[in-house]
């Protein structure tokens, strides 16, 4: 049972002041074994509250982040699942499906989770299973203004995994989860 | 280490260790079990070979009755009972938010769905893992993840020495997962001490003792059969591991001025030593003798044996090591002189005491055997 908290695109300062006070109720240090940021947090302040959270800190690097020293994409293996982890603003057009596949195939991973489009998505394409945590902070992104704060919490244990997503929805908190296993058709 | 003024005592005749041990069979085998010949048998020693000894702990700590004929409805009862206890306490949140899940609707079955987006479901009652709910069995889950971590760590050191608890065989493993479930089961239905670290100690020897019995039938049970001996083993002194109690006159404290005055009684000079001379604190050497029932003082297989007539005391086993009238044979106390040690630590292992042979001593040497070994100890930390 490990607990990967999947989340990005903050903009804080600049587009947002913080996470949302809900949000940030639940987020407390000793739940949650792996963080992955998709970028654009942007300041250091944000990086050092999210290793508070959770030593294990993956981060890719957005268009907006001050900290030139964060990898375009970045892999890792977490249990039976090979997960990677890119900003999204590299693949054009943005947040296009056969593009996004083209980038799971090139970096070899059965989760792939991207950023950049401020939507939650989750779907699978191709073998693959790509995840868009969306905007932890509900910033404006280039393509629209109606943004829901949301992250992704995922539990993967054996060759499955459960996601739950939280979004903020009229004040409120709604999680969702989604469940899927590890078959032989994906990315081995 | 002590020099040992008298020659080690003849071994036992094979015909006494047989008459001992039919004794004990017969004993064992009446109808309604006879727990006073039962306890006396126990005191002088459960004959290895004899293979009842998970029985007669059994018997001795009242999980059995000792009418023969309700054993059977007894015992199916408790582990029923343990097996609920599992069931609700132990269950990890990732099994019940599955249980939940098929409970239901049924998801539409991914492999089916080549492409496009998953499949969503609404999570019902506060079942996610960052859920601050009160009944959510995450929350519940996390909340005793410190707990679980203490027992962790002590299971995998208790008796490192011991194929039986530590090392990578499968067998290992899994009795250490079932010291930890018992220790976890305990702390969660006392809220008032859960776990202390020492109780790993104390449950070793049950459980060991439990899970070797010959009999495949009640070895497989040893889990359960070991939680409820050891909540039993506990009733009596769990006022020791209350930490509020520890002033008290039951409290540890209170225990330890209790053999501290049999000390006396005992042997003044060593008392007048040890409060006066060198301003030992009984707290130095009793505690852990008496809250770990000298199971951290010998070897394995001595402290089964020593239980063995530890468990037969009818008031329990603290009452053995602290109440006990002083014996008649007291002079030979006094010929445990040991030379005076070059500074040692206080922990009272520093000094073995002479192996113990169970078979050969009557009930009241056997008990005096145990005072010297305490008091020897004491000996030695307080000549040091």
């Amino acid at each position: 049972m490990v607990l990967v908290l999947a989340l990005g695109d903050l903009h804080i300062p600049h587009r947002a002041p913080d996470l949302p006070a809900k949000f940030k109720s639940m987020l407390v240090p000793g739940k949650i074994q792996h963080i992955i940021c998709t970028g654009n947090l942007c300041i250091k302040e944000v990086h050092d509250y999210l290793k508070s959270l959770c030593p294990d800190l993956h981060i890719t690097r957005g268009e907006y982040d001050e900290d030139a020293r964060y990898p375009e994409t970045k892999t890792l293996t977490i249990g039976q699942f090979k997960l990677g982890l890119c900003h999204g603003h590299q693949v054009v057009p943005w947040g296009d499906l056969d593009s996004l596949a083209m980038l799971q195939r090139q970096l070899d991973v059965d989760i792939l989770v991207t950023g950049h489009t401020h939507q939650f998505k989750a779907y699978k394409h191709e073998g693959g299973v790509v995840i868009n945590p969306g905007s932890a902070t509900g910033a404006y992104s280039s393509i629209t203004y109606d943004v829901n704060p949301s992250f992704v919490l995922m539990d993967i244990d054996g060759l499955r995994v459960v996601v739950y997503v939280y979004e903020l929805i009229d004040g409120e908190v709604k999680v969702d989860k989604i469940d899927f296993k590890k078959t032989a058709t994906m990315h081995a | 280490m002590a020099s040992s003024p008298r020659s080690p005592p003849p071994a036992p005749t094979p015909e006494f260790e047989i008459s001992r041990q039919s004794r004990l069979f017969a004993a064992l085998s009446k109808k309604v079990i006879d727990l006073d010949e039962l306890r006396m048998l126990a005191a002088q020693g459960v004959p290895d070979a004899a293979g009842v000894r998970a029985t007669v702990w059994k018997l001795l700590l009242g999980y059995l009755p000792n009418d023969r004929s309700l054993w059977e409805q007894e015992l199916a009862k408790k582990r029923a009972q343990y097996a609920a206890f599992k069931d609700e306490f132990l269950r990890n949140p990732v099994e019940i938010s599955r249980q939940v899940q098929t409970e239901g609707h049924h998801n539409v079955n991914e492999e089916h769905v080549d492409n496009g987006f998953l499949h969503r479901s609404e999570v019902t009652r506060e079942e996610h893992p960052l859920s601050l709910g009160k009944t959510s069995a995450w929350n519940q889950f996390f909340e005793c993840s410190e707990i679980m971590e203490q027992i962790d760590r002590d299971v995998k050191r208790t008796h490192p020495d011991m194929h039986f608890f530590c090392g990578d065989s499968s067998f290992a493993k899994s009795n250490q997962e079932s010291l930890k479930n018992v220790l976890l089961i305990f702390a969660k239905l006392n809220a008032g001490i859960r776990y202390v670290q020492g109780m790993n100690e104390i449950l070793a020897p049950l459980f060991f003792v439990f899970r070797s019995d010959p009999d495949d039938k009640n070895a497989k049970f040893a889990e359960a059969d070991s939680f409820f001996c050891f909540v039993e083993l506990l009733s009596g002194f769990r006022d020791n591991f209350c930490q509020k109690l520890d002033n008290s006159a039951v409290g540890i404290r209170g225990t330890l001025a209790k053999l501290s005055q049999l000390v006396a009684t005992y042997d003044g000079e060593l008392q007048h030593h040890l409060e006066v001379t060198t301003e030992v604190n009984p707290q130095f050497y009793a505690f852990r003798w008496i809250t770990l029932l000298l199971t951290q003082e010998f070897n394995f297989a001595d402290i089964i044996h020593i239980w063995d007539t530890l468990l037969s005391d009818p008031d329990g086993p603290q009452n053995m090591l602290c109440d006990a009238d002083p014996c008649p044979e007291a002079p030979l106390g006094r010929r445990f002189h040991l030379q005076p040690q070059a500074p040692a630590e206080l922990p009272a292992n520093e000094h073995q005491p002479p192996p113990l042979r169970r078979q050969q001593v009557a009930v009241s040497r056997s008990l005096l055997r145990l005072k010297h070994c305490c008091v020897c100890s004491a000996k030695a930390v307080a000549e040091s």
